[in-house]
């Protein structure tokens, strides 16, 4: 895929509109973070874009990111440590980045 | 310093629909802290809030021409709303 | 300490709302005790079944859902309102708790907060 299969999005590198994502996108967006997509990021993923779909909107704070993880999938991967591990910066705006999400509302 | 059982925070004009429901919900050992447009029930106070120890913010009521307002209500600067918010055991924002 | 947001005005047509549910969120996010009480026209938001496509605006009631995975206590629904508004248990969105005095509910809160 190249640049120009790009869907359209904002100055932060949201996508404008979460439906046109797809994985191979979530691979480009990664390649501009330098983070390399892996199984345990793509668990991470597609819980962001199941909850979307329930919710209509993207776990408001890097805190709320962190107790949906955990909610979803354990103590463990439910870690400020573990998704930063996975998603460098601040781990909720990179993850929904790459998840084709909306910017998390209050990640500063 | 006494105590306020709940501190009712009002900035809503007498029509607004929250301005009844704040009145009912007042009890004895209540005080009302009218702020903004929520001073102008100072001309019709007397008839309302009986139970409660009224405060309006001086200010907003200066402003609407309540200086001398004659009424029940004592009128009171920010440090005091202050003071009034630490002495209630609960707040209630309307 | 705990806070109690009320929501009284309806869920669509004003911002007023989403930011009080804003609001809920935040206190959620660090662990402050946070309930949510829809009174008057805000128990419209409860109603099951929104579907907001024509109107080009996200569901509040796909947003509330997420309030029990955020941490948010309680959601409490007046229960004269919900007659008022022809709603019943069964059109209504799973995890509400019935409040027939809303006065006392707001008294048993350090801080009530309403929306707007």
């Amino acid at each position: 895929m190249t640049d120009a299969n790009m869907p359209a999005r904002n100055n932060e590198g949201f996508l404008e509109n979460a439906n046109e994502w797809t994985p191979e996108i979530a691979a480009l967006i990664a390649q501009d973070e330098h983070i390399a997509l892996y199984e345990k990021h793509w668990e991470i993923i597609m819980f962001l874009r199941s909850f979307y779909s329930s919710h209509e909107m993207s776990p408001p704070s890097n805190r709320l990111f962190v107790k949906s993880v955990k909610e979803a999938l354990g103590d463990e991967k439910g870690s400020s440590i573990y998704l930063m591990q996975l998603f460098s910066g601040t781990p909720a705006k990179t993850a929904c980045r790459i998840a084709g999400l909306p910017r998390p509302t209050n990640c500063l | 310093m006494t105590s306020i059982h709940t501190l009712h925070i009002l900035n809503k004009a007498p029509e607004h629909p929250r301005t009844a429901e704040c009145m009912n919900a007042i009890r004895s050992g209540d005080a009302l802290l009218l702020t903004e447009n929520a001073v102008l029930a100072l001309s019709i106070l007397d008839d309302q809030a009986p139970m409660a120890q009224v405060y309006a913010i001086a200010s907003d009521a200066i402003a609407r021409g309540f200086g001398q307002s004659g009424t029940k209500a004592t009128l009171v600067d920010y440090p005091a709303m202050v003071k009034l918010t630490a002495q209630a055991q609960h707040l209630i924002s309307w | 300490m705990s806070t109690l947001i009320v929501i009284d005005q309806p869920p669509y047509g004003t911002w007023a709302g989403r930011e009080a549910l804003d609001m809920a969120f935040s206190l959620a996010a660090f662990d402050q005790s946070v309930s949510l009480l829809f009174m008057g026209a805000g128990v419209n938001w409860l109603r099951a079944a929104q579907q907001t496509n024509g109107i080009e605006q996200k569901s509040v009631e796909k947003n509330l859902s997420a309030a029990p995975i955020f941490g948010v206590e309680a959601m409490y629904a007046d229960t004269l309102a919900c007659a008022q508004y022809g709603l019943t248990p069964e059109g209504m969105v799973a995890g509400v708790t019935m409040s027939p005095n809303s006065a006392e509910l707001m008294h048993q809160h350090t801080h009530t907060a309403f929306a707007g």
